[in-house]
C-alpha cells in the first residue's frame, strides 16, 4: 500500500467513525476506489441552506497529501454562493496555495461547512458564466484570486 | 470535549481495557502530522510540531520557497527541527543526516527549445553559440556548468544552497546576455 493509500485509507476510517455534523461519506464507493470520494452534504440548521442537500467529489492523486485534492460540487443541487460556480468548482484558498499536508478531508469539509454557512446572500460569482465558458475541467488548473475574505 | 470522554473507560468495556484505550491515546499524541502514523525518524519543529523526517522533508522539497509549518504555517527549515530520541534507540542518529526516500524525479523538458541548436539543457547545462557576422566573431564562446567539481558542498548543507543559489543567478545572467546580444 503506497504512504497516499494509507493515509487515504486512515482518514476515511475516522470520517466514518466521527464524521462532523451534517457530512457523510459515501464508505463503501471510498473503500472501492481510495482515489475518488463522494461526501454528503446538508446545509447547516438556521443558515440560507438549511434543508438542502449537496454533494461534494473530492479526488486524489498519489502525492496526497503533499498535493491537494481536487474538490468540486457534483450533482443537481450545486450551491448557490458567491463563491461556487455553477459548474461546482469552489473558490477555496486551502485547496490550491493554502493547502497544507495536516489538512484533511475533514478539515476541507468543515472550512466549506463554514464557508456556505457564513453566507449572507445567495448569489453566484460575479464572472460566473464567463469562467463556467472558458475554465478547466480541473479546479486546479484555475488561477485563482482570492480577494474576498469576508465569506 | 473529546478529552473527557476519551478518558473516561467505555461502559461497554471493562476496566482492564482502560489501558488499552489510554495508550493508544498516547499513541495519536506522537503521530506524525503529514502521514498520521507513529512519527519514525521524528523531529519536532520550534513551533511545537511533530512529524516524520522524510514527510516533512517531502513537503519542504514540495514548496523549496515557501517552507512552512503543515499545521500552524510557521516557518520552518531543515536546521529549526529538532530531532527527538526516544529511550529504545541504541544508535542515536540523526534522522537529518539519513537520506530520506526521496520523491522520483520529476524533469520535463524546457518547451522552447526551438531555434538554437546549441543550446542543450541536458546533463549539467552546456551552452554555446556562435554569430558568424565578423564583429560578433570575437564572442564566440563555450560556457559549460555541468563539469562535476571536486570541491563541491555535499548534498543538503547550506553551502549547497548557496552555491545552488549562485549558479542559478549566473545561468539567469548568461541568458539575459545571451537575449541582449540578439535584440540590443
Amino acid at each position: 500500500m503506497s504512504p497516499s493509500e494509507r493515509r487515504l485509507q486512515k482518514e476515511l476510517m475516522s470520517l466514518m467513525k466521527e464524521p462532523p455534523p451534517g457530512v457523510t461519506v459515501d464508505g463503501d464507493q471510498a473503500s472501492q476506489n481510495l482515489t475518488l470520494w463522494t461526501i454528503h452534504m446538508e446545509g447547516v440548521p438556521g443558515t440560507l441552506y438549511e434543508g438542502e442537500k449537496f454533494e461534494l467529489q473530492f479526488k486524489f492523486t498519489n502525492k496526497y497529501p503533499f498535493d491537494s485534492p481536487e474538490v468540486t460540487f457534483i450533482g443537481n443541487n450545486i450551491p448557490v454562493h458567491p463563491h461556487v460556480y455553477s459548474n461546482g468548482h469552489i473558490c477555496l484558498s486551502i485547496l490550491t496555495d493554502d493547502w497544507s499536508p495536516a489538512l484533511s478531508v475533514q478539515s476541507v469539509c468543515l472550512s466549506i461547512v463554514s464557508m456556505l454557512s457564513s453566507c449572507k446572500e445567495k448569489k453566484r460569482p460575479p464572472d460566473n458564466s464567463f469562467y463556467v465558458k472558458t475554465c478547466n475541467k480541473n479546479p486546479k488548473k484555475t488561477k485563482w484570486w482570492y480577494h474576498d475574505d469576508s465569506v | 470535549m473529546a478529552e473527557t470522554s476519551e478518558a473516561k473507560p467505555s461502559p461497554s468495556a471493562p476496566g482492564g481495557d482502560a489501558g488499552g484505550e489510554e495508550e493508544k491515546r498516547d499513541e495519536r499524541m506522537l503521530e506524525c502530522n503529514i502521514c498520521l502514523d507513529t512519527a519514525r525518524d521524528a523531529v519536532v519543529s520550534m513551533c511545537g510540531h511533530l512529524f516524520c523526517w522524510p514527510c516533512l522533508h517531502q513537503w519542504l522539497e514540495t514548496r523549496p520557497s515557501r517552507q512552512v509549518c503543515p499545521v500552524c504555517k510557521a516557518a520552518i527549515s531543515r536546521d529549526k527541527v529538532i530531532p527527538l530520541y526516544g529511550r529504545g534507540n541504541t544508535k542515536q542518529e540523526d534522522p537529518r543526516n539519513k537520506v530520506p526516500p526521496r520523491p522520483a524525479g520529476q524533469r520535463t523538458e524546457p518547451e522552447n527549445n526551438s531555434g538554437f541548436p546549441g543550446f542543450s539543457f541536458g546533463e549539467g547545462f552546456h551552452m554555446s553559440f556562435g554569430i558568424g557576422a565578423f564583429p560578433f566573431g570575437v564572442f564566440t564562446s563555450t560556457f559549460n556548468f555541468g563539469d562535476p567539481r571536486p570541491s563541491a558542498a555535499p548534498r543538503g548543507t547550506a553551502q549547497y544552497e548557496e552555491e545552488q543559489f549562485l549558479s542559478k543567478i549566473f545561468l539567469w545572467v548568461a541568458i539575459l546576455f545571451v537575449l541582449w546580444l540578439i535584440f540590443a
